[in-house]
Parts: structure tokens; C-alpha cells; sequence
């Protein structure tokens, strides 16, 4: 019995010890790999928008150079961002820009991962965490936007419904405030003090009335029928207001359906296809863009100055404001050749 | 009609006109149209779920079957298939899935729950590597848009009744001549109410158990082709998740005893018809977005505890009189 178990020790020993020189003899193999900086761009799930980003990602790297990126997709929520990131830190990432799934949640796990590598946050913030910096869009002011766009859509007024996939997410909520500020016309709020509304609430302005929010929970067939609701509920229905980027595209298969397309209005935001050509169709009015590709293309490039040792991309706030891009019929055709040359290099694989 | 319809269909009609009280939008063309859509579209999956669960089985994987089926129509129509072949090939191909499901659980001697919850990872899993996980959308092709989402409008009405309501019709007439009217249905109840009973009386209950996840898959693949064109893009990640789950509410909902060796056609239908109601119903009474599941689940519970407390009272009556 004894003979038998030192042969296993002996035998996975020996196997441990060749092992462990094949992977130092790789390392050394690719000298290339040994000026480059690897980093990594963790999204919080899996959709389009992050395949635009993903395409700002490897822009940025090819463009740069010295920076080799790794991007990651958790699919499960919290649990598996956390995963993943603990496995990049296991290898011992130089660099990681992470769009935290509970900001607040995740401040202490956030300050273990910005202990050990440089962490920057991106498309959502985590302020109380130690990280570098922000990447991100003020949701507020690109709610106002959407707000303005709606104002362009319906300009004698009218009643509006919001549509959203949770509002849960910070962003979502912003955005959200953002419009009814704007439709309203109160005076702008500061991001970090804004005072959100009830959501069950019907607000009535001078010209504009917001009737409903309602959420689907990312479920498409429940963003379709909330639109369909809408529209059987409201029969003064002016504007329908989606602020993620499928609930547009459903809203205006209900209109269609309803027979009602051109009589309500479609204001949305980011960038589906479905909503891009019912701009150019006339069927809906606009959208606010936050050119997500920007997101990738930023966040290598600010990981990869801060660690040639250059913080002067950082500023004092620490915030740096992408800001957005409004799209109406003016400018569809620019913005959407671009939207798709950036699809085609973000769907491509490595 | 069966006593547990009853109780679902009173619970369908107290909805019905409290939500036509509260608005009377409710009841217009349009409106009715959706909502007939939307129960037909859930019935199915239940009836699919309710052979299932009639052998005391269950399935978990309907959801990611759908999206499956959405998913891989996608790719097809991506790539210029020709679509009413794809569309034969996936209700084959869901076939088959049910047939594994069923020789695992039979064969094997697996336990439904964790084969079809197996499932439910596998396929989901496989539809996102398909398609990269990419959205994807479903353009117009060879008038199958509207062979599963066209719509017939009746004469002077803003009231239409969409594709999937005529698959249901026809599917509904087969499920229940089958389970009613074959003895291969009285069978299946009988394999149900007590496995080895039915088998030591010479029925042969693997095969009737198969047929069952057959035909459950098969509805799931139905519903994936229905769900695609109603919504005219598929999400590899999301699109029919959970759907299981609504799906077995409505066949349970509907009168099938999660022990198995009951069930109703009808019911089922009505049952997938007030989960689909109650949605509707929480957005026209205009009660927070928020509260929208709490009610769903409360409601239902509800249904369910009175249908069982006033099935004990006729029971207790007839055994009084007796």
C-alpha cells in the first residue's frame, strides 16, 4: 500500500515539475507578449451593446499597440463577473476595466481586485471602490436628451409612456429622471444628488403628461405586450419612450400592429437596427446614442497609459464624460454606416 | 366538464370583468386580439407540458428548446436556407430532442428532472454558440412571417385572430381526442394514477411515457417557430427563458396533478389564458410594474387554495350524504 502511494506522490511529482517547466518554457516563447501589457475588458452580461464596445477594444489594441486585451462576458450576473475576475487576478492581469454589476454590493471585492492590479470602471461606476478611474456617460444629461428628442417628436405636447427593461440599474433610473426633468422642464439636476420620482406616477407638465413607466425584465414578449397595453390603455397616446435598446424596436411592432405608425412616435435609446431604419422610415423619430464603441476604445486606452506610468488622462473628478450622440433622420446615415462597420469588427474572432 | 376546469374558468371570469370594470379599453379589438395571442402562445407550451406531467414526469427544458428553435431559424435565414425546409427540419430536430429526453428517462431510468434540467443547460449553451450570442433579427421570408404571425381579421372589427390561435385550436382538438378519446390516452392517465399497475397490467409504459416527451418537445419547437415571428427577433441568451415555468403553471393552473394521472385540455387552455390576462390586467388597471410577479404569484395561489378548499367541502358533503 505504501510502495503504491509513494509511486502516485512520485509519479504526480514528476508530472507537477515537467508541467510547470513547459509553462515557464511557453512564457518565454512568445517574447512578443513580454513588452505588451495584457489587460482585460469585463462587460456585465452578454448583448449587443457590448459587442460595439468589444469592437472599441480591439481598435484601441491594433491602433495602440503594447496592449494585448482579453474580453470577457459574464453571463450569470454578480456571481459570475466575480468568477471571472478572480481568475484574471489568478493570472495576473496587469490591468482591468469593469463594468460593475452592483456597484455597491461590490465595493469591497472591487477594492481586493484594485489592491493587486489597476482597476478602472466603465459604462457604470462604482464610486466607493478604489478604482482609478470612471469611463461612462452622464445618464442624466443623455436622459434630458432623450427628453429633447421627444420635444422634437411631439412639439404641441402630449402623453408619453416609458419603457424600460428594470429599473433597478442606476443608469436606467437616471435616464429615466432625465426625460420627465426635461418634459417637464425643471431645472437640471447634478449627477450623484439626483432626487428620483416615484414609478407609479402620473406627472403632468404644461404640454407634456408622462402616463406610465413599465418594466419587462428583459423578457422581449413582455416588452411587447407592456407597448401593446399601452396603447389599448392610452388612447391619446403621443409618444412611445424606450430607454434600452429593444424596447424601441417593440414598441413599434405594437404601433405597427395597431395600425397607429406615424400617429405615435418613437423616441429611444442606443443603436438597434430595427430602430435605426424606422428613423430612416420616418416611423420613429430619433435616438440618443452613447457610441458604445467609444466605451472599449477609451478604456484600453486609459489602462494603457496608466500603466506606461501616465496618469494625466485622469481627471480631478475622476469621471471621464463620453457623453452622447442624438440621431435623427439629419444624421442616420453617418451614424449608421459607422454603427455598422463597428458591429462587423466587434463580431469578429480572435 | 371536469370540476378543476370550473374553478379555473371562474377565476378567468372574475379577471376578465374586473379588468373590463376598471377600463373599458379593455375590451376593444385591439386589445383582444393581443390577448388571445398571447394565451394562445402559452397554451401551447402547457399542453405540450401537461403529457408530461400526466405521467408524473416533467420538463424543464421547454424554454431552451424555443430558443433553441428560434435561434437555429435565425442562423437558416441568415445564411439563405430554404426556410420551409428549416422549418421541417427543426420540428424534426425537437422531435428528436423529446425522443432523448424520453429514452434517458426510460431507458436510462434518469430522473426527468435532472435529464430535462440537463437539457435546459445544453441547449440553451448550444443556441448561444451558434450564434455567437449575437440579436438576431427574422426578415420577411416566403410568406412564413405570416403563415406564424399573420392575422385574420374578422368582418367590421378591429378584432383579428392571429396564427398562433390557430395552431392552438388545432393542437388542442388533437391533444384532447388523443387523451380522451384513444385508449392510448386512457392509457396514459392510467400510467399516471399508478406505473406499475399500468404496467403489470400489460400496458406498455415506456413507450407511452416516450411519446409524451415527444410530444411535449415537439410543442416547444412549435412555440419556438411561433414565438420567433411574433417577435421577429431572437435573443440566444434569453429568448424563452423561464418559459418552462409558465408553462407548467398553466398546466398545473389548468386541473394536471404534479403526481401525475390527471389532466384536461381545456383546462390548460384557460389556465395559460389568466396568466396571459393577468398581465394584461396589471397594466390597464395601471398597479405598479413592480408589483407585476407578486400578483401573478399571489393570485395564482390564490386560485389554487380555493379550488382545493371547495373541492374538500363537495367531498365532504358527498360523503355526508352517503
Amino acid at each position: 500500500m505504501i510502495k503504491k502511494l509513494t509511486f502516485i506522490v512520485t509519479a504526480l511529482a514528476v508530472v507537477f515539475i515537467t508541467g510547470c517547466g513547459s509553462n515557464s518554457n511557453n512564457s518565454t516563447d512568445g517574447g512578443d507578449n513580454k513588452t505588451k501589457h495584457k489587460i482585460a475588458y469585463v462587460t456585465n452580461g452578454i448583448d449587443p451593446f457590448w459587442d460595439l464596445c468589444a469592437a472599441g477594444v480591439r481598435q484601441a489594441e491594433s491602433e495602440l499597440g503594447g496592449v494585448e486585451c482579453e474580453i470577457h462576458f459574464p453571463t450569470k450576473g454578480l456571481a459570475d463577473q466575480k468568477s471571472i475576475m478572480e481568475s484574471l487576478m489568478a493570472k495576473g492581469i496587469a490591468g482591468i476595466a469593469v463594468s460593475p454589476v452592483d456597484a455597491d454590493g461590490q465595493t469591497k471585492f472591487l477594492n481586493e481586485i484594485a489592491s493587486q492590479t489597476k482597476l478602472i470602471t466603465h459604462d457604470a461606476d462604482a464610486p466607493k471602490s478604489d478604482r482609478l478611474v470612471y469611463i461612462g456617460t452622464d445618464n442624466y444629461k443623455a436622459g434630458r436628451a432623450l427628453g429633447q428628442l421627444v420635444k422634437g417628436a411631439i412639439p404641441d405636447g402630449g402623453e408619453v409612456a416609458i419603457f424600460v427593461g428594470r429599473l433597478e440599474q442606476l443608469n436606467a433610473r437616471q435616464r429615466r429622471q432625465g426625460v420627465i426633468d426635461e418634459l417637464l422642464d425643471r431645472p437640471s439636476q447634478t449627477l450623484g444628488q439626483i432626487k428620483f420620482d416615484e414609478v407609479a406616477k402620473v406627472f403632468k407638465g404644461e404640454k407634456y403628461t408622462i402616463v406610465d413607466t413599465r418594466t419587462d425584465n428583459f423578457v422581449m414578449d413582455a416588452a411587447k405586450s407592456n407597448a401593446e397595453d399601452a396603447i389599448t390603455k392610452y388612447e391619446n397616446l403621443a409618444c412611445m419612450v424606450g430607454l434600452f435598446a429593444y424596447n424601441p424596436p417593440r414598441c413599434l411592432q405594437a404601433i405597427k400592429e395597431a395600425g397607429k405608425l406615424g400617429k405615435i412616435k418613437v423616441c429611444g435609446f442606443d443603436e438597434d437596427d430595427g430602430l435605426l431604419q424606422a428613423i430612416k422610415d420616418g416611423h420613429a423619430y430619433g435616438t440618443i446614442s452613447q457610441q458604445p464603441w467609444n466605451y472599449g476604445y477609451q478604456s484600453v486606452k486609459v489602462l494603457k497609459s496608466i500603466l506606461d506610468g501616465d496618469n494625466s488622462l485622469i481627471p480631478p473628478n475622476k469621471f471621464i464624460d463620453l457623453g452622447y450622440k442624438s440621431v435623427t433622420a439629419k444624421n442616420i446615415d453617418s451614424f449608421w454606416s459607422e454603427k455598422k462597420k463597428m458591429a462587423a469588427l466587434g463580431a469578429k474572432k480572435d | 366538464m371536469n370540476k378543476n376546469t370550473i374553478g379555473i374558468l371562474s377565476l378567468f371570469i372574475l379577471i376578465f370583468g374586473f379588468t373590463w370594470y376598471s377600463n373599458e379599453n379593455f375590451v376593444n379589438g385591439y386589445n383582444m386580439t393581443n390577448l388571445v395571442k398571447w394565451s394562445s402562445l402559452y397554451a401551447i407550451m402547457g399542453i405540450g407540458v401537461a403529457f408530461v406531467i400526466i405521467t408524473g414526469g416533467i420538463d424543464l427544458s421547454i424554454g431552451s428548446v424555443i430558443g433553441l428553435v428560434a435561434s437555429i431559424l435565425a442562423l437558416a435565414i441568415k445564411y439563405e436556407w430554404n426556410p420551409t425546409l428549416t422549418v421541417v427540419l427543426l420540428l424534426g430536430l425537437s422531435i428528436v430532442i423529446g425522443l432523448m429526453h424520453g429514452l434517458l428517462i426510460t431507458k436510462v431510468k434518469l430522473q426527468p428532472f435532472v435529464v430535462t434540467l440537463c437539457g435546459l443547460l445544453f441547449y440553451r449553451g448550444i443556441s448561444r454558440w451558434l450564434t455567437d450570442n449575437q440579436t438576431m433579427q427574422y426578415p420577411d421570408t416566403e410568406g412564413l412571417d405570416s403563415f406564424f404571425s399573420g392575422k385574420v381579421s374578422l368582418a367590421d372589427s378591429s378584432f383579428a385572430l392571429a396564427s398562433p390561435f390557430f395552431f392552438l385550436v388545432l393542437i388542442a382538438i388533437m391533444a384532447a381526442f388523443f387523451l380522451n378519446r384513444t385508449i392510448w390516452g386512457r392509457y396514459l392517465l392510467a400510467l399516471g394514477n399508478n406505473e406499475d399497475g399500468a404496467r403489470y397490467s400489460g400496458i406498455q409504459t415506456d413507450r407511452l411515457k416516450i411519446t409524451a416527451y415527444v410530444i411535449c418537445s415537439f410543442l416547444a419547437g412549435v412555440s419556438g417557430l411561433l414565438f420567433a415571428y411574433e417577435l421577429d427577433s431572437v435573443q440566444p441568451a434569453q429568448t424563452g427563458e423561464f418559459y418552462e415555468l409558465y408553462a407548467i403553471a398553466a398546466a398545473v393552473l389548468g386541473g394536471c396533478s404534479l403526481r401525475g394521472g390527471q389532466g384536461a385540455i381545456f383546462g390548460v387552455i384557460i389556465a395559460a389564458a389568466v396568466i396571459r390576462l393577468l398581465r394584461n390586467s396589471i397594466n390597464l388597471v395601471g398597479i405598479s410594474t413592480h408589483l407585476e410577479f407578486s400578483i401573478i404569484g399571489l393570485v395564482i395561489l390564490g386560485g389554487v387554495t380555493a379550488d382545493e378548499l371547495i373541492k374538500r367541502i363537495v367531498a365532504k358533503r358527498r360523503s355526508s350524504k352517503n
